[in-house]
């Protein structure tokens, strides 16, 4: 069993998959920033939930 | 998790040198008050996590690990340091740890292995490990808010925290772009619909305006409007410029002319509202303080990255610390966020107006220009320029509080004879001959194309923000969803197992115990069964030691939760002190009962408490310590039983004569101080009690005499001769073993007073061992191994005795032979 916080982590990011909203590679960047060992940036976020679809804006 | 092996401490807080052997099992360390045994939780504390919470916690503002970790007399910072050795559960492995106070974050872990590493890193982020009485009353007596902030720092639940706001302030700003993106669609769509006179945008009546125009031009008709569709296709490439088209120029003055008339009235609620929350700040000089520190403190917090504050480069203990400190200002400014967001949410609304003025305002501008009215088009133009300015204001608290005097007014700044300029504009306009049907078809369609262009780019990037801001909200609900579920789980479990441990602690007078904890947005309530009376907050009934009870109880719980099985070690200092006498019993049956697995170090100042929680079966002689004073230069004085001479004896067999000798140094300390105490013995006064065990042996031995012969004196008087014998007997006894280890001699002297003994070989120290055997065994009753004294101990003794009373010499002589005065509490010479 994980930490609390590794739990909320996974269900979240499972939840998040099943809700489609967000697609597989904002979600994939969204894993990558939440488990860093750093205090969560907004304008990263802003920046990940501002792509384009389906990856990096060009 | 870990569990402890060894210690070995030096020059940390008030301990000079100290090794305890912890043998991974629950540990009890006793002592009075301002013994030192603290000191060791702060050391281990200290070694595990490179933090001494005692130091860095709440209150100790001025306090620092790196000034106030090192003993006081401490010369060499880089001696302070403790080396921990431990054994890790989960690796199967043991590893040492050493942490030195000048470099705290830099710990030398042997095996350096990344596992070990690792084990060691994840423990030095949990501080809760340490646990201290003070700290207990954080979980019960705190106001809901300050509890939940505890509870979620327990549980480290500050980082889930800082997601959620992070995700909400996130999706904040992108809804505030998608407002701001929709208020640009709606001025695109205005002012296309403006020009191509239609109700809707329904492509039917969009196309019935551009094919009329494109008919008169001999065009074909566009017979679908899809996002490639050009409205201008067909028309030459040299046409296709936008050109001036007279009746939709007019259309935009009208507009703009009619929406001047509202301008008096534009946005004065929102407007009013911003100038009443800014008149409130205005007069509460704190929210003022409050709300100018809130952005600063926030970016402060997003650029700490070490632990020196970003925002005035002063140096912190570490960056936790530092974080800890801008989150505790930033939750302090709850009232100034309510201001906040009122301001923000009028700002936005004034915000949007602006956004319409502008989109209506731009094409006039253009028109102005294409009609050579420089100095109107100037006039628009600084305008247009003011109000992006305004706009972009009006989205941020500094913004706002920097518009006050402008909101009270006429906000929007209208230029003086607007209405003037527009109407010579549209005189001008008006002037002109009417077009052909053929050029006003042709810009017609330029025009509608251009427009069409901006509504269409405009939409793009509503959607894409629309897209992004419904990504973010959604990811934001579905975290807090998560979140509350998850926690809402966790404290259910956390109220069953506190309920179910407070209940076994108190089962004879509170078997039916229940407690309620629940959380809410920010809050963690906690209410307590009293008496099957109902449920009441917990310092509402239970006396403080319940209390504490329950702060100890919901720890636990917490602990448990939190580790699971891997709740394998924690510091109690002074923690089992809470639970009053009536209820110790039952505290070490559920620590062995539901922690088996647990080490627990704890420290108490009770020796009776020590004592139960030794028969209780939690500890044994040997996973227990006692220390019976301290001195700034010695550090705790530990207590030591009779097995010191086994233990000296195998240091000495073994070759280890320093260990041996620190070990018998240690026990004479020990001994003198306690014999002095007990006998009443008379050292040379020194006012700050920091005896030298040169200067209370000596005293120690002259005192003894001197009762042994107050004793015989006493036994002759009462004609008890076979006393009178016994109280010689251990006299002569006591001359003979002082006058065999002959204290004054060169090697004793030297040990007793500079501690030389180290250097000598084994065979040269095993007589000295030997000696002071001897000599404290004259002090030690044969039958209980307890340390004689006198009775009553402050005032002039009337006895000399042992604990079971196998001696016992009365030192009152018969009345008639004179008072029991004793001439050695009177004057220092015996």
């Amino acid at each position: 069993m994980g930490t609390l916080q590794q739990q909320i982590l996974e269900t979240f990011l499972a939840k998040l998959a099943e809700a489609t909203v967000v697609d597989a590679a904002k979600i994939d960047q969204l894993r990558g920033l939440l488990t860093e060992k750093k205090k969560l940036n907004a304008d990263e976020l802003v920046r990940i939930f501002s792509l384009p679809p389906g990856g990096d804006r060009k | 998790m870990i569990k402890l092996q060894s210690a070995h401490i030096e020059e940390i807080r008030g301990i000079r040198k100290l090794d305890l052997d912890f043998q991974e099992k629950t540990f009890v360390i006793y002592g009075p008050n301002g013994s030192g045994k603290s000191g060791v939780i702060d050391a281990v504390e200290f070694g595990l996590t490179g933090e001494i919470e005692r130091l860095t916690g709440r209150g100790t503002k001025g306090l620092s690990v790196s000034e106030h970790g090192p003993h006081v007399d401490a010369t060499d910072p880089d001696a302070a340091f403790i080396k921990l050795r431990v054994f890790l559960p989960g690796l199967g492995k043991s590893a040492t740890i050493t942490r030195r106070i000048k470099s705290p974050k830099k710990p030398e872990i042997v095996p350096a292995d990344d596992d070990v590493k690792a084990a060691f890193a994840e423990i030095a982020e949990h501080p809760e490990i340490a646990l201290s009485r003070r700290e207990i009353i954080r979980f019960v007596l705190v106001e809901p808010t300050k509890r939940s902030e505890e509870v979620q720092s327990l549980l480290k639940l500050e980082e889930i925290g800082q997601t959620r706001n992070a995700l909400n302030t996130a999706q904040n700003r992108l809804q505030t772009e998608c407002r701001n993106a929709a208020s640009h669609v709606t001025s695109c769509r205005e002012t296309l619909q403006r020009h191509i006179e239609t109700q809707t945008l329904a492509a039917k009546e969009l196309l019935e305006a551009v094919n009329r125009r494109r008919t008169a031009l001999d065009l074909p008709p566009i017979a679908e409007l899809n996002e490639d569709t050009a409205l201008d296709a067909g028309l030459p490439e040299s046409a296709k410029t936008v050109g001036f088209n007279k009746e939709s120029a007019l259309r935009d003055l009208n507009a703009f002319s009619e929406a001047v008339k509202g301008f008096p009235d534009l946005a004065n609620r929102e407007a009013a509202a911003v100038v009443a929350d800014l008149a409130q700040v205005e007069t509460d000089t704190r929210l003022l303080v409050a709300l100018q520190q809130r952005p600063l403190i926030e970016k402060g917090l997003n650029l700490v990255d070490g632990p020196e504050c970003p925002l005035c480069d002063t140096p912190w203990e570490d960056e936790q610390h530092l974080r800890e400190y801008l989150q505790a200002k930033l939750a302090k400014s709850e009232e100034a966020l309510k201001l906040e967001q009122s301001l923000l949410t009028n700002g936005t609304a004034i915000a949007d107006e602006v956004a319409r003025v502008v989109g209506l305002l731009l094409p006039v501008k253009k028109l102005a220009e294409g009609q050579a009215d420089g100095d109107f088009a100037q006039v628009l133009t600084v305008w247009a320029s003011d109000l992006e300015a305004l706009k972009t204001k009006l989205a941020t608290v500094e913004g706002l509080m920097a518009l006050k005097a402008r909101l009270t007014g006429d906000w929007l700044d209208t230029p003086k004879a607007l209405s003037d300029n527009l109407k010579g504009l549209g005189e001008k306009v008006n002037a002109k001959p009417d077009q052909t049907a053929a050029l006003h078809a042709q810009t017609f369609l330029t025009t509608a194309q251009f427009r069409l262009g901006d509504y269409r780019g405009a939409m793009r990037k509503e959607q894409a923000a629309k897209a992004a801001w419904i990504s973010a909200k959604e990811t934001y609900d579905i975290y807090c969803s998560v979140c509350e579920e998850k926690l809402n789980t966790l404290y259910g479990e956390v109220q069953e197992d506190f309920s179910r441990f407070y209940r076994e602690l108190n089962e004879n007078d509170e078997g039916q115990f229940t407690a309620k904890l629940t959380p809410s947005e920010g809050k963690l309530d906690f209410e307590v069964d009293f008496y099957e009376r109902g449920l009441f907050p917990p310092g509402a009934y239970h006396s403080e030691g319940h209390q504490d009870g329950m702060g100890v109880c919901l720890y636990l719980a917490l602990m448990k939760r939190l580790w699971g099985l891997q709740f394998t070690f924690a510091l109690l200092d002074d923690v089992v002190m809470s639970v009053d006498a009536g209820h110790r019993h039952q505290f070490c049956k559920l620590l062995k009962v539901h922690f088996p697995e647990t080490q627990f170090v704890i420290t108490t100042h009770d020796r009776l408490w020590a004592e139960q929680i030794k028969s209780a079966g939690l500890v044994t002689s040997k996973t227990s310590v006692a220390f019976h004073s301290w001195t700034i230069g010695t550090g705790p004085l530990v207590e030591s039983g009779q097995d010191i001479w086994d233990e000296i004896e195998t240091g000495l067999l073994k070759g280890k004569v320093p260990a041996a000798a620190a070990a018998l140094r240690r026990h004479l300390e020990y001994v003198s101080h306690q014999l002095a105490d007990q006998l009443g013995a008379t050292p040379r006064f020194r006012a700050d009690g920091d005896y030298e065990l040169g200067e209370l042996l000596p005293s120690v031995l002259a005192r003894m005499k001197k009762l042994c012969g107050m004793a015989a004196d006493a036994a002759q008087s009462w004609g008890m001769d076979a006393k009178k014998k016994t109280a010689v007997d251990r006299k002569a006894l006591l001359s003979a073993s002082a006058g065999a280890l002959n204290v004054e001699q060169w090697t004793v002297n030297k040990a007793v007073h500079y501690n030389e003994w180290a250097n000598f070989a084994a065979e040269d120290f095993r007589p000295v061992v030997v000696a002071f055997k001897d000599l404290l065994g004259v002090f030690v009753c044969e039958t209980c191994q307890s340390w004689l004294y006198v009775s009553p101990k402050r005032v002039n003794p009337e006895s000399l005795r042992c604990g079971c009373n196998s001696i016992s010499f009365n030192l009152n002589p018969k009345p008639n032979q004179g008072g029991p005065l004793e001439p050695a509490l009177l004057n220092v010479s015996s």
